[in-house]
C-alpha cells in the first residue's frame, strides 16, 4: 500500500523553451505515450502527462517515489530521444505532500508564467481526460485531479488572481470596455506602424467593431494591413477629415512632435457632438498632446499610463496569489487526510493478528486431546485450521483492499473490524500498538 | 414614533441594512455583499408595499394625503425602480446611492407620519388625485435615479480621466457610455412624467376651482423645474452635450428639485403645501 503522488517535470522557470520543446508531447501523442510509460516503468502505478508551452510534467502514483522518478526520467529521455544528461539539471521532482501541492498550484495558475492566467486549468483537464482515456489514472490520480480542479475553482472565486490586464494591449482593450458599452458600432483608427499599436488594433478588431481605418506614412503598409484585417486604408496626408468618425484612435507615428493639436482637435470633438473618444498613444515620442485629455469626453492614455495599469494589476495578482497559496494549503491538508485514509495497512495487520490468535486460542483449548493424536494426524488438524483461517482472511482482506470508488476509509474499516472481531481484536490492537512503536498509519508522504 | 402600521419598521430596517451593505461593498471595492443587499432591498420594498396598502385602504385612495405620505410613496417607487434597474441593467453600483436616498426619504417621512386617520380635504377627493400625484412622484423617482446614475458617472469619469481606472473593482462595472445613456433615458421619462403631472394638475384645478393655473409656489417651481429639465434635454439634442457635463447638470437640477419638493411643501402653504407632493 503506502501509495503516494509523485511529479517529475520541467517548466518555464527550470528550463528554456529550447529544452521544453524537445520534451514536449503533442496532444494526440499523449494517450499512447502514457501506455509506453506504464509498460516501461513498473514503479509507476498511475500516471498522467501534462504538456503545455510552459511545462512538461508526469504526475503519477507510486509506492516508490525515487524509483518512479528514475523510471520516468528514463522514459522521457527514451521517448523524446533526448539524452538524459541534457535535461537532468532542469528537472524537478516532488513526492508526497510536495507533489500534491505542486499539482494544486499548477491548477490554480500559481505556477504559471503569468500568474492567474486561465488556460492552465483547461490544459490540466485535458491531461486528466487523456490519462482516463489511457486507463492510466486510478483512484488516487482521479481524486488528486478533481481536488486540483476544486482548488482552482476556489482560488478563482475566492481571490482576484485572474483579474486585471497583464499586457499593454489588453489594458487598452479593457479601458475601451469601460468607456464604451459596445464596440460593435465604433470606428477604430490606427495611425502609424508600431507593433504594439497594431496588436491593439488587431485585438479590438477581433472583438467586432464597426470599421477599422488605417493610416501610415508608408501607404503600402496601411493598404496591406487593411486588406488583412478587413479595414480601410487612409492616406496619411489626408486622415484629418476622418477623425470625427473615430471613437478609438491608436497612435504610433514616428514623429518628434505631437501630431494632433488640442485646439484643432476641440473642433473635432464638437463636430462629434461630444461622443466619447478614446485616444491610445503608443508612440515614443508621444503622438498626442497631453492637453487632449482635458477635452470633454476625451480619454487619453499614453504608453506609460497603460504600463502603470499593467504593473498595478501584476502587483494585485501577486498579492492575491498569497491568498491563493493559503487556499492551496488548506485543500492540501484535506487531500492528504484522504490519502492517509486509504492506508489500511495497520487494520489489515490487526485483523490478521487477531484471527491468528483466535486459532491459537482454540488450538490451546484442545491441547489435551490433540496431544494424544498421531503426530501426522495432528499436523493435518493443524493444517486444516490454518487453511480455514487463511481462506477467511483472504476473503476479508481482499474485500477490504478493494480499490475503486467504493474504497473504504481506513478509520471506518478499523471500526468495522473492531465490531466484527470484538474483544479479541481490541486486545490485539492493544498488544500490537504497545509492542510496536512504529506509527504505521502515516503514509509515506511527509 | 408615530407609526401606525406594522410594516414600516421592518421596511426601514431592510432599507437601512441594504444601504449599509451597498455602501460597504462600494467602499471595500468588492461585490461580496451585493447579492444580499439586493435581496434585502427587495424585502424592504415588499414590507413597504404592505404599509402603503394598509394606509391606502384606510384612506380609500392612494396614500398621499400629506407630505409625509407622499414622501413615503416616493421612497417606495424609488426603491422599486432602483431595484428593477439594479437587476435588469446590472447596475448594482447605484445601490450605494439609491438605498441611502430611500432610507433618508422614508426615515424623514416616518418621523413626520401622523398616526390615526388622515382625512383628505374634500376638494381633493377626486379621480384626479391618484393620476396627478402618481405622475408627479414617478417623475421625481426618475430624477432621483438619474441623480444616482450621475454620481456614479462622475466618479467613474474622474477615475478614467485621472488614469486610476482598471482596478479589479472596476471589472464588470457599467461603462460610461451605458451610464450616460441610462441617465438620458431617465431624464426623458422623468420629464415626460413631470409634463403629464403638470397637465393633469391643471385639468384637475380647472375642474375643481375653475382655473387652470394659480401661480402658487408649487406650481411656479414646477414650471421652473420643467423648463430646466427641458433645457438639459434640449442641450443634448441640439449641441450634443453628454457625459460629464450632463451628469453634473443632472445633479444641479436635482438639488433645485429637492429644494422645491421639501422647501415648497414645508415653507409655503397652498393647495399643495402641507398636503402632498
Amino acid at each position: 500500500m503506502d501509495q503516494t503522488l509523485f511529479i517529475v517535470g520541467i517548466n518555464h522557470r527550470s528550463a528554456a523553451v529550447a529544452l521544453r520543446e524537445r520534451l514536449a508531447f503533442a496532444d494526440d501523442e499523449i494517450v499512447a505515450a502514457l501506455g509506453r510509460l506504464r509498460d516501461s516503468s513498473p514503479a509507476v502505478a498511475e500516471a498522467a502527462l501534462i504538456s503545455t508551452c510552459n511545462r512538461v510534467e508526469v504526475v503519477g502514483v507510486t509506492s516508490d517515489p525515487a524509483g518512479a522518478a528514475d523510471e520516468t526520467l528514463k522514459f522521457l529521455a527514451a521517448d523524446r530521444s533526448v539524452e538524459q544528461a541534457a535535461f537532468a539539471d532542469a528537472i524537478y521532482s516532488f513526492a508526497g505532500r510536495d507533489a500534491a501541492r505542486h499539482l494544486f498550484r499548477v491548477g490554480a495558475s500559481l505556477d504559471s508564467m503569468v500568474v492567474g492566467e486561465p488556460q492552465i486549468l483547461g490544459q490540466l483537464k485535458l491531461a486528466y481526460a487523456q490519462a482516463s482515456e489511457a486507463s492510466s489514472a486510478g483512484l488516487i490520480l482521479h481524486r488528486a485531479f478533481h481536488k486540483a480542479f476544486t482548488v482552482a475553482k476556489h482560488v478563482r472565486k475566492g481571490t482576484l488572481i485572474g483579474h486585471g490586464a497583464v499586457s499593454v494591449s489588453s489594458a487598452a482593450v479593457a479601458l475601451a470596455g469601460q468607456i464604451f458599452d459596445t464596440l460593435k458600432d465604433k470606428t477604430v483608427m490606427l495611425m502609424g506602424a508600431g507593433k504594439m499599436a497594431e496588436l491593439t488594433a488587431r485585438q479590438l478588431n477581433a472583438l467586432g467593431i464597426e470599421s477599422l481605418l488605417i493610416t501610415s506614412r508608408t501607404f503600402d503598409h496601411a493598404v496591406a494591413l487593411a486588406r488583412e484585417l478587413g479595414g480601410t486604408a487612409v492616406p496619411y496626408d489626408n486622415y484629418k477629415p476622418y477623425l470625427k468618425m473615430v471613437d478609438v484612435l491608436i497612435g504610433s507615428v514616428a514623429s518628434t512632435k505631437p501630431v494632433l493639436d488640442p485646439d484643432e482637435f476641440e473642433s473635432v470633438v464638437r463636430e462629434r457632438r461630444y461622443r466619447p473618444m478614446f485616444l491610445i498613444d503608443m508612440g515614443v515620442p508621444r503622438n498626442f498632446d497631453e492637453r487632449l485629455n482635458a477635452l470633454q469626453n476625451v480619454y487619453l492614455y499614453d504608453i506609460d499610463d497603460l504600463g502603470a495599469l499593467v504593473q498595478r494589476s501584476l502587483g494585485d495578482r501577486e498579492r492575491e496569489a498569497e491568498k491563493a497559496e493559503q487556499i492551496v494549503e488548506l485543500e492540501l491538508e484535506s487531500f492528504l487526510k484522504w490519502l492517509r485514509g486509504l492506508d489500511l495497512t495497520p487494520t489489515i495487520k490487526d485483523i490478521r493478528y487477531s484471527v491468528e490468535r483466535l486459532r491459537d486460542v482454540e488450538l490451546g483449548r484442545h491441547r489435551g486431546w490433540l496431544a494424544q493424536l498421531e503426530p501426522a494426524v495432528r499436523d493435518r488438524v493443524e493444517l486444516l485450521t490454518r487453511g480455514l483461517t487463511n481462506k477467511l482472511l483472504h476473503r476479508i482482506l481482499s474485500g477490504l483492499k478493494q480499490r475503486d470508488d467504493k474504497a473504504l476509509d481506513a478509520a471506518f474499516a478499523a471500526e468495522v473490524a473492531r465490531r466484527l472481531l470484538g474483544a479479541e481484536f481490541d486486545a490485539q490492537v492493544h498488544d500490537l500498538h504497545g509492542a510496536d512503536d512504529g506509527d504505521d498509519d502515516d503514509v509515506d508522504i511527509e | 414614533m408615530p407609526m401606525d402600521t406594522l410594516w414600516l419598521l421592518p421596511a426601514l430596517a431592510c432599507y437601512a441594512l441594504s444601504a449599509g451593505l451597498f455602501v460597504f461593498d462600494r467602499l471595500s471595492g468588492r461585490t461580496q455583499a451585493t447579492g444580499y443587499a439586493v435581496a434585502i432591498l427587495g424585502a424592504g420594498v415588499v414590507f413597504h408595499a404592505f404599509d402603503l396598502t394598509a394606509r391606502g385602504l384606510q384612506a380609500g385612495n392612494i396614500p398621499v394625503a400629506n407630505f409625509a405620505q407622499a414622501l413615503s410613496f416616493l421612497a417606495w417607487l424609488t426603491a422599486l425602480a432602483g431595484l428593477a434597474m439594479i437587476v435588469r441593467l446590472r447596475l448594482a453600483v447605484i445601490g450605494a446611492f439609491v438605498a441611502p436616498a430611500v432610507i433618508l426619504a422614508l426615515g424623514a417621512a416616518s418621523l413626520a407620519m401622523s398616526s390615526g386617520h388622515v382625512v383628505l380635504p374634500a376638494p381633493l377627493r377626486s379621480v384626479w388625485l391618484p393620476i396627478h400625484v402618481t405622475l408627479a412622484i414617478l417623475g421625481y423617482t426618475m430624477f432621483v435615479l438619474a441623480a444616482s446614475v450621475s454620481i456614479v458617472y462622475l466618479a467613474y469619469e474622474s477615475r478614467l480621466k485621472s488614469k486610476r481606472a482598471l482596478g479589479p473593482a472596476n471589472e464588470g462595472a457599467p461603462s460610461l457610455e451605458k451610464l450616460d445613456r441610462i441617465n438620458y433615458h431617465l431624464l426623458g421619462w422623468g420629464f415626460m412624467m413631470l409634463s403629464l403631472a403638470i397637465v393633469s394638475g391643471a385639468i384637475w384645478a380647472d375642474a375643481t376651482w375653475g382655473h387652470f393655473w394659480s401661480w402658487e409656489p408649487k406650481e411656479s417651481w414646477s414650471l421652473v423645474i420643467w423648463v430646466l429639465y427641458a433645457g438639459l434635454l434640449e442641450s443634448r439634442l441640439t449641441i450634443g452635450w453628454r457625459g460629464r457635463r450632463t451628469a453634473a447638470l443632472t445633479l444641479v437640477l436635482f438639488s433645485v428639485l429637492v429644494v422645491s419638493f421639501v422647501g415648497v411643501n414645508l415653507i409655503f402653504p397652498g393647495k399643495h403645501g402641507g398636503s402632498f407632493g
